[in-house]
């Protein structure tokens, strides 16, 4: 159940929540050390980079609750990391239970909710443990938890909103928020230690060198193994993430061991089946309404309702046919185990987004080519320790199995920290069978390894090399609809994704009308419907803004190749890496489509997924958004070439944003946000996530633009930028530093050391720091 | 009956006339499954222009294929009827411009050039119909070209 037409947000949201996870595990573990250790400033300094990372990161993605407590909790540790402070029972109780708000909060900020009281209290607490005042303004009604009107939402406003968002009422979630007594009901005390205490000046338990111990379904998790650390890998990742997951991430109410009921599956499939074949029925019915008794269904209440609850019956039988992503991981890590002590290799395996569920029959599609990208990913992708020695890298190489809903998709990453794939070899070894792989550029050539029969491996061995594998990957994932990207960083490392419904059995579709006929597109692709756009062209591109960014926009018939633009509403529909809105001539409505295959005699058409019969029995198509995403932006490159060719004139425009930037942050949601929002705008991006990797990746291909965060481990922005800096052939390079620190004496020392701009995220605005890009970018030219 | 060796019709078989613009084509009957007046089609983009469409039979999603353009020739004006084509990957639709008709073939009146296609036989009121090779014509690679 999630909100679709907060989509653009939610997605960030839930990126958001699962990197929170992994940083608040590694704040418990972190402030554990302190309770057993006493003050260290390596674990202080860690903290503090924790509690900052999360406070922008939540207000990047606009969770204002939880940036007041980690900007609380950030302000504690300062005073810690500066000895003004010692440490506690009362500071380590304090920051303990702002780790618990945020973990109440995160997922009510994703369910769109707010809980004032939680971050109150909180915020409260740290805040007098650092022994200043208690804050006193804005103190909310005790018992509130308010639903958030959702204010980004983009269609909201509009009369075309409608048909995204169901035009039925809220999901059930968000309808149904409960009293706070209930809402917190599995979750401790909000602000309350562990020990039961929520006056923030009584702490009367001695500090303990053991974990104070959980109370059952507490938020509170002991020691945690966190992945992050590095911990030692002895015991499986996973186990710790899932024997006490959902209790930690603070979810509502899950069923006790007595309430649960072992059922076949098979029972539960017949009843989707004719689930689904009510719904079908029920169609037939509509339009036999319309035909024999000119009535229109939507005009009948009882129809409606009928349709509602169909709907609401269908969406439960599915989810009883969802598990959770994970359950594959220990085939996973046990093959990367072996296959590891086979080739002579060190690698940890770590998963992440134990919460992602998918259906069964879709998950069961999905373990052999998740099987060959962790296989592909220790056979190709890690190095001999000795080789990674060589290449100043830890012995030991990671590889990550990442899930994540983002609508009704899940996408799960598999990513490695190996030597990335040779884009160069990839096309050599394609250029053998086909001229045309010699001209592609790196992007395009990267895309070949899923051509059949390609390798590039040098020798055949027991798992690769053969020429087999990607392709079959590729096809595998195609039966369940799924699609994969790949991006790969020489040296640094590969990331394949994947991204599949969650379920098969019907598609819920959007309903639209381009050059007079009727498409389908599945609902999960449709980030916000607008009404009709004004848009202006950028660099031969036509752009229109979407909460405050820039997409690329184009004619849905154009790009079909069946008329010309309209006037009408945009669909903003989302690929798996960029967004592109579509203008149409009119939304019709939003339906299940039972979507069927167009035959074999049909070539392959990206943008086309299939098609469904209508029960008045014409055909809808549906289209598919990374086909149309993919082939518009073809086009939209085609039609610069054209002008390049006929004008010339401005010789400055179609460059400007072909340039590329490399963003360096640690945390991963501020990372994909301006990954997503320099893309957007047509830059190229590469990412890296703290200063040392960003000064290999300069060296590898010199940016046209630095965009760093302050704080980051290992070497951090300022460290950076003086770096930078000090290369003679870098000197130009322009440097932004973006930080959630807003002090003058930070700003001051930004600028010292050499950067071009200092952008602070608190007052971060989308527009302005592209205009400061592209002022820069202009500058520098 | 016409096997993998000897594609399109024979001498003496019954074939069904595939009338596309002036010309006049010949299948062996026994490969056709029906021919739909007026099929209701919905147009593919973005597919290569041999592909008219997709139309409903029976619940069941069936492309309708240009019998002009399959040929290299000139594209059919309208599809007022197709006819349905079993073959290994599938059923599918051929364009007929008009009405399709069941003969008995007569003897052979000589080869035929156009690829894709094997004999020419005369037909009643003095027509001539060339026999369209099926497995060559209705196979995906052809139609992705």
């Amino acid at each position: 159940v999630s909100p679709q037409e907060s989509l653009s947000e939610g997605d960030f949201q839930r990126l958001f929540a699962t990197e929170a996870e992994g940083r608040l595990d590694a704040l418990v573990d972190d402030l554990l050390e302190l309770e057993k250790h006493g003050a260290n400033p390596e674990v202080v300094a860690s903290l503090f980079r924790e509690a900052h990372t999360l406070k922008g990161g939540a207000a990047v993605v606009g969770m204002a609750h939880v940036a007041r407590v980690a900007h609380a909790m950030e302000d504690l540790l300062e005073e810690v990391r500066r000895e003004r402070r010692g440490v506690d029972t009362a500071l380590i109780d304090a920051v303990l239970a702002g780790v618990d708000a945020i973990r109440t909060l995160i997922p009510l900020a994703v369910a769109g909710q707010e809980h004032e009281q939680v971050a109150f209290e909180a915020e409260q607490r740290l805040r007098i443990a650092v022994g200043g005042p208690p804050v006193v303004d804005d103190k909310p009604a005790a018992g509130r938890a308010s639903k958030r009107a959702a204010p980004s939402a983009p269609a909201a406003p509009s009369p075309v909103a409608r048909p995204v968002s169901g035009g039925e009422p809220a999901t059930p979630a968000a309808a149904s928020v409960p009293p706070l007594d209930e809402a917190s009901s599995p979750e401790p005390e909000p602000g309350a230690g562990t020990d039961g205490t929520v006056s923030p000046s009584d702490a009367p338990v001695a500090l303990s060198p053991v974990p104070p111990p959980a109370p059952s379904g507490g938020a509170r998790r002991p020691a945690p193994p966190a992945g992050d650390h590095g911990a030692a890998e002895n015991a499986p990742t996973e186990a710790h993430a899932t024997t006490d997951g959902a209790a930690g991430r603070g979810e509502p109410a899950r069923a006790t061991a007595t309430e649960m009921l072992q059922i076949p599956v098979h029972r539960i499939d017949d009843l989707v089946r004719l689930i689904g074949e009510a719904s079908a029925a029920t169609l037939r019915l509509g339009s036999a309404l319309l035909e024999r008794l000119e009535r229109d269904p939507s005009s009948v209440t009882e129809y409606r309702d009928l349709v509602r609850s169909l709907n609401q019956l269908q969406e439960l039988a599915l989810h009883a046919r969802m598990i959770p992503v994970m359950s594959l991981a220990p085939r996973l890590r046990r093959a990367v185990r072996d296959l590891a002590r086979e080739t002579g290799k060190e690698v940890r395996f770590e998963t992440r987004g134990e919460d992602a569920e998918i259906d069964r029959g879709v998950l069961e599609r999905l373990a052999d080519p998740l099987l060959h990208l962790v296989r592909n990913a220790v056979d190709h992708g890690v190095e001999s320790p000795d080789e990674r020695r060589l290449h100043g890298k830890p012995a030991e190489g990671t590889i990550r199995l990442h899930a994540m809903q983002l609508g009704s998709e899940v996408v799960i990453a598999v990513s490695d920290d190996g030597r990335g794939i040779d884009v160069g070899r990839v096309r050599e070894a394609a250029g053998r069978t086909d001229r045309s792989a010699v001209e592609m550029d790196d992007e395009a050539a990267l895309y070949l390894i899923f051509r059949s029969g390609l390798t590039t491996a040098s020798k055949v061995t027991g798992v690769s090399g053969r020429g087999v594998g990607l392709d079959a990957v590729r096809a595998s994932l195609n039966a369940v609809r799924g699609r994969i990207e790949v991006r790969s960083d020489p040296g640094i490392g590969t990331e394949f994704r994947i991204a599949v419904p969650i379920t098969m059995a019907t598609l819920r579709c959007l309903v639209i009308k381009a050059a007079g006929q009727a498409y389908a597109i599945p609902l999960h692709s449709v980030r916000a419907v607008l009404p009709h756009q004004p848009s202006a062209t950028v660099g031969g591109r036509a752009m229109t803004m979407l909460d405050g960014r820039p997409v690329q926009i184009s004619s849905l018939a154009s790009v079909l190749g069946t008329g010309n633009g309209t006037a009408g509403p945009s669909v903003v529909l989302a690929g798996l890496t960029r967004s592109h809105a579509f203008t149409v001539d009119d939304l019709v409505d939003q339906r299940d489509v039972v979507v069927k295959g167009l035959g074999e005699l049909v070539p392959r058409l990206p943008a086309v997924a299939g098609a469904g019969v209508q029960p008045d029995g014409s055909i809808l198509l549906v289209l598919e958004a990374a086909g149309l995403i993919e082939r518009a932006r073809r086009m939209d490159n085609g039609d610069r070439s054209l002008e390049a060719a006929g004008g010339g004139e401005h010789d400055e425009a179609p460059q400007q944003h072909a340039a590329s930037i490399l963003v360096v942050d640690d945390a991963l949601t501020v990372r994909e946000l301006q990954r997503s929002i320099f893309e957007n705008a047509g830059y190229r991006v590469r990412v890296a996530v703290n200063g040392e990797e960003a000064l290999v990746a300069i060296s590898e291909e010199r940016p046209d633009l630095v965009l760093t965060d302050v704080q980051m481990p290992r070497m951090d922005g300022f460290e950076l930028t003086e770096a930078i800096r000090k290369q003679p052939t870098l000197a130009s390079m322009p440097v932004i530093i973006l930080t959630s620190r807003g002090s003058d004496e930070d700003r001051r020392r930004g600028l010292e050391c050499g950067a071009d701009g200092y952008i602070v995220k608190s007052g971060f605005d989308q527009s302005a720091l592209l205009s400061a890009v592209e002022r820069l970018l202009g500058a520098e030219r | 009956v016409a096997n993998a060796t000897t594609p399109g019709v024979r001498a003496g078989q019954l074939a069904l006339l595939i009338p596309v613009g002036s010309d006049t084509y010949a299948i062996p009957l026994e490969t056709v499954r029906e021919v739909v007046v007026d099929p209701r089609v919905t147009q593919l983009p973005t597919s290569p222009a041999v592909v008219r469409g997709v139309f409903n039979v029976r619940g069941d999603i069936v492309v309708l294929l240009d019998t002009g353009l399959l040929l290299g020739l000139r594209p059919c004006t309208g599809e007022p009827y197709a006819v349905l084509v079993e073959t290994a990957h599938g059923t599918a639709g051929l364009v007929a411009t008009d009405m399709p008709q069941t003969v008995r073939l007569n003897e052979s009146v000589g080869h035929s050039d156009i690829e894709g296609t094997t004999e020419t036989y005369l037909v009643a009121d003095a027509r001539l119909a060339v026999a369209l090779d099926v497995p060559t014509l209705l196979s995906p690679a052809r139609i992705s070209q």
